[in-house]
């Protein structure tokens, strides 16, 4: 075993240096004249960037999609939180997957649906409206802002959701009966007392809907460029993509102002957070609030609730899955289901280049979070079970992490691959991941760890068992469920991931989402839309499989009989 | 089996501050008794008995259980607390929740070669011992407070341990069943002939289980004895005060009766017993017990230990009345019987019996 010590400074260094290298990189890299010749300290790149006649349009439309999608996705998963804490709807079974399913369907093949469904062109509801009334032109554009707040904040409503439900139903609903003894309605006590009180924890998920959303490409991407709309991500994505013209150092002056919005909202939301202890009231005694009937009004919040959940959770998939069987997009009609095949399928299982990426994004997906796990085992143990200094500096550390985006990220890392024989290969991916995901591991993990109270190891030591029997009996079986859903986390975040990759995937290193991305420029929806239904089930497999091993090892702390 | 502990020191390091949990603790706790260490949070009650389990490694001193020298920092000894053959109740009770009941009673056997037949067989005489037959299969997690105690004591009690340790194990139940699962408790042990150590912050506890009671503050062992003795003849103000309810009176020895001695103080003489025989002429505090103040006869009015004063409050609890009492500058508490004919703002007479009052070296 490690001294103690030893242990934390190692990780230290190795979560120190998976967290900042890429930010000092990029900062380094923001300030050299090019990408080769490092270090000649220059300003030109800062000038260049932000004197852009385009960047105050750039700066306006950032801003407008991500306050948009946030004020949509938390307005959405208030209402939701409340009708299932607080109202006797039926069958509330639909809002715990609502919270979960979605995250399972990657933000690209969502994205790509809903260009599907409703781009000006050939969108499959537009041609249908256009048929039903005989009009001349399309009834929606996808390809714009409004469009791209809708996508994004149906995409980011579970993360607002997981935030909302559990402040929703940890309220003390005596203050909202006391508000009514006192003469209030149910509306006026919503407004007066009941969504002041959860005001932190609105906050929250506003802003942590923001970073995300400034961190999003799926949508910019696929929804965005084609309209020619340009957010920060995107607009970072342009200087680099453009074949041998990329200018890494332009990208990395954008990436800092993006970085550091981010950091800034992510040191509030962790105020926001903390604080909102004061005002959530847990109550000990174990009162139910009394259930709001909904009488009349249940059919339409019922409609309501269904819809969305349809909206997020099976139309990407049937749409995809009606796409991958047509040689072009059309309306479904008898043509359409006459001319369905398995054409695309079949082209796309003999595509070389399609099979490595789904090659490369398995191995990722699985190593990555197997090595993840690990790491998030050790750094969860340090910071849990040894308090000291140094396990506070590693906490905070891994936290940081959190709140990169993506393709920022991507560019910083991007400046130190170039100059290691890792550029190009998938070791360099597996880093970036590692680095970018961490606290997705660490946070279930070392939740488990505080929950494995300390009298559970030392009672079994007073019943005789050695420390190492009590570690194999107790605590690993204890901590089984919290390494389990690291794992799933991280492996369908791997398996699926966009704004790394983009950046750091280079020829014979392509990955699932970024040869989707491909497919999505080039047009190739039938081809795109059989790749995303073997990423959806892929991801699916791999979330059953965890799962089954996972409480396959629960049973191991119980001895055979 | 008897416990032994000299010169046991453990000290804690906080904000740069050294604090001495354990001060140069000697103590002899004897062999199938029910000993209980009683302090409030913070003497160094439980310090102490993590230094015995293991659990805790005491900066100096030495532990015998029994012949065997478990610790001991001058020696180099420490055995580890899997090799002590202990059993110990936490406070939290540390039921491992992935396990079911028989796992959780089974493990401290099965943790040694111990064949599956007897394992099976102890199991089921321990859970029979704690009232739960055909609880085996039942999952921990689905366990009602006062049966997770119960598996606790089972789980401690299974491999037969020389000695067994209690941590507070009645902190986490609510009132009513605090009170029920200590006569069990209580039964348990007595039937048992088994050392038992038990650690709680609640005096009642203390009274109503132990044989022996040692009472801590701040690191050093005040005072042992029986319930009886702590709670009538405590030798010390701060375990008179702690151990129940307590009116303290200062004042002068002024004069010596056998046993007794006569004590002036701001209210009057007062008779009282002097265990401690503290000398003629010397300060002292009279401590004397809410139930111990009675009311006096009407008729008797002058004499020993009577004296007159007036009903400042007067509450009525159910089970007695809840009163004070001035006299000139002193307020003493008291329980009279809740049938007594007397209200707020009455004059009345109480007499200390000499037998129930004693003296306490200021």
């Amino acid at each position: 075993m490690f001294k103690k010590p030893t242990l934390t400074t190692t990780l230290i260094i190795i979560v120190g240096f998976l967290t900042l290298c890429p930010v000092i990189m990029l900062l380094l890299g923001s300030f050299s004249k090019d990408f080769v010749s490092f270090g000649q300290f220059t300003l030109s790149k800062y000038i260049e960037a932000y004197t852009d006649p385009d960047f105050a349009d750039i700066l306006w439309n950032t801003v407008v999609f991500t306050c948009g999608s946030a004020i949509l996705a938390t307005l959405l998963a208030l209402f939701l939180a409340y009708v299932n804490t607080r109202t006797d709807l039926p069958f509330k079974f639909i809002f715990k997957i609502i919270s979960i399913i979605p995250m399972m369907i990657p933000h690209i093949l969502f994205s790509v649906s809903w260009a599907l469904l409703l781009n000006p062109s050939n969108g499959i509801l537009n041609k249908l409206f256009m048929n039903l009334f005989e009009l001349k032109s399309a009834v929606f554009n996808i390809y714009s802002l409004p469009g791209m707040v809708l996508v994004e904040g149906l995409l980011d409503l579970p993360i607002a959701y997981l935030i909302i439900a559990p402040a929703m139903s940890a309220f003390d609903v005596s203050l909202e009966e006391s508000s009514k003894v006192c003469g209030a309605s149910n509306l006026r006590t919503l407004f007066k007392v009941t969504l002041p009180v959860l005001r932190p924890a609105i906050l929250a998920s506003a802003i942590l809907v923001v970073v995300r959303s400034l961190a999003s490409f799926a949508v910019p991407s696929v929804i965005g460029m084609p309209g020619r709309i340009y957010v920060l991500s995107t607009h970072i994505y342009r200087n680099i993509s453009s074949g041998f013209a990329a200018d890494f150092g332009k990208a990395a002056a954008i990436g800092m102002s993006a970085l550091a919005a981010s950091i800034t909202l992510i040191y509030i939301y962790r105020y926001l957070t903390s604080e909102s202890g004061k005002f959530v009231t847990i109550s000990s005694r174990g009162f139910k609030p009394t259930l709001i009937k909904l009488k009349k009004a249940k059919y339409p919040v019922f409609v309501i609730v269904g819809l969305l959940s349809f909206v997020l959770i099976l139309l990407p998939v049937l749409v995809l899955f009606y796409t991958s069987m047509l040689p072009y997009s059309m309306p479904p009609s008898s043509r359409a289901f006459a001319m369905m095949s398995w054409q695309n399928w079949v082209e796309v299982l003999a595509d070389p280049i399609s099979l490595l990426s789904l090659k490369n994004s398995l191995f990722l997906g699985v190593v990555g979070a197997t090595l993840g796990t690990i790491l998030s085992i050790f750094v969860s143990y340090v910071i849990v079970k040894i308090r000291s200094t140094a396990s506070g500096i590693l906490e905070s550390l891994s936290f940081l992490s959190f709140s990169f985006p993506g393709i920022v990220i991507g560019v910083g890392f991007m400046w130190f691959f170039v100059r290691t024989p890792l550029y190009g290969t998938i070791t360099a991916l597996l880093i970036g991941y590692i680095a970018t995901y961490l606290p997705y591991g660490i946070r279930p993990i070392s939740s488990a760890f505080v929950q494995i109270h300390s009298h559970l190891e030392e009672s079994s030591r007073v019943c005789g068992a050695s420390p190492f029997y009590t570690l194999r009996r107790i605590v690993i079986p204890l901590l089984i469920p919290g390494m389990v859903s690291g794992w799933i986390l991280m492996a369908t975040m791997f398996l699926r991931e966009l704004t790394l990759s983009v950046v750091l995937s280079r020829p014979g290193t392509e990955v699932l989402a970024v040869q989707i991305l491909h497919f999505a420029e080039d047009g190739l929806w039938g081809k795109l839309s059989a790749l995303g239904i073997i990423m959806i089930f892929i991801s699916s497999s791999l979330v059953i499989a965890a799962t089954v091993i996972g409480s396959k090892m629960t049973k191991m702390g119980v001895v055979e009989k | 089996m008897e416990i032994r502990i000299h010169g046991l020191t453990r000290n804690y390091y906080s904000e740069g501050k050294q604090i001495k949990a354990l001060d140069n603790i000697d103590l002899t706790i004897p062999a199938n008794k029910i000993f209980t260490l009683l302090g409030p949070s913070g003497c160094g009650k439980t310090t102490l008995l993590r230094c015995i389990v293991g659990l805790e490694v005491p900066d100096g001193g030495e532990i015998y259980i029994g012949d065997e020298l478990v610790c001991s920092s001058e020696k180099k000894v420490f055995v580890a607390p899997e090799s002590r053959g202990l059993g110990m109740v936490f406070q939290t009770y540390a039921i491992w929740p992935h396990m079911n009941v028989f796992d959780n009673v089974a493990y401290p056997l099965q943790t040694s070669k111990t064949t599956q037949d007897e394992i099976r067989k102890k199991v089921g005489k321990a859970l029979s011992f704690v009232q739960l037959d055909g609880f085996e299969n039942r999952p921990a997690t689905k366990l009602s407070g006062g049966q997770q105690q119960r598996v606790a004591l089972a789980r401690a009690l299974v491999a037969e341990p020389k000695v067994i340790l209690f941590d507070e194990p009645l902190s986490n139940l609510d009132a009513k069943l605090r009170e029920e699962t200590r006569k069990e408790l209580r039964s348990f042990l007595s039937e048992l002939q088994i050392t038992a150590v038990y650690v709680t912050h609640d005096r009642i506890e203390a009274l109503a289980l132990s044989d022996l009671i040692a009472v801590m503050r701040a690191g050093k062992i005040i005072e042992i004895g029986d319930p009886k003795k702590i709670y009538f003849h405590s030798d010390h103000k701060f375990v008179a005060d702690f151990i129940g309810r307590a009116n303290l009176i200062k004042g002068k020895v002024s004069e010596q009766q056998g046993d007794h001695a006569v004590f002036s103080s701001e209210i009057g003489s007062i008779v009282a017993l002097n265990g401690q025989g503290i000398a003629t002429g010397q300060d002292a505090m009279l401590c004397v017990r809410p139930e111990f103040i009675q009311l006096a006869p009407e008729q008797v009015t002058h004499g020993h230990n009577v004296f007159k004063g007036k009903m400042e409050t007067l509450i009525f609890i159910g089970e007695a009345y809840e009163g004070e009492i001035r006299i000139g500058e002193t307020l003493l508490t008291t329980t009279i019987e809740p049938t007594a004919n007397i209200g707020e703002g009455d004059t009345i007479s109480i007499a200390f019996d000499p037998d129930h009052c004693f003296l306490l070296s200021a």
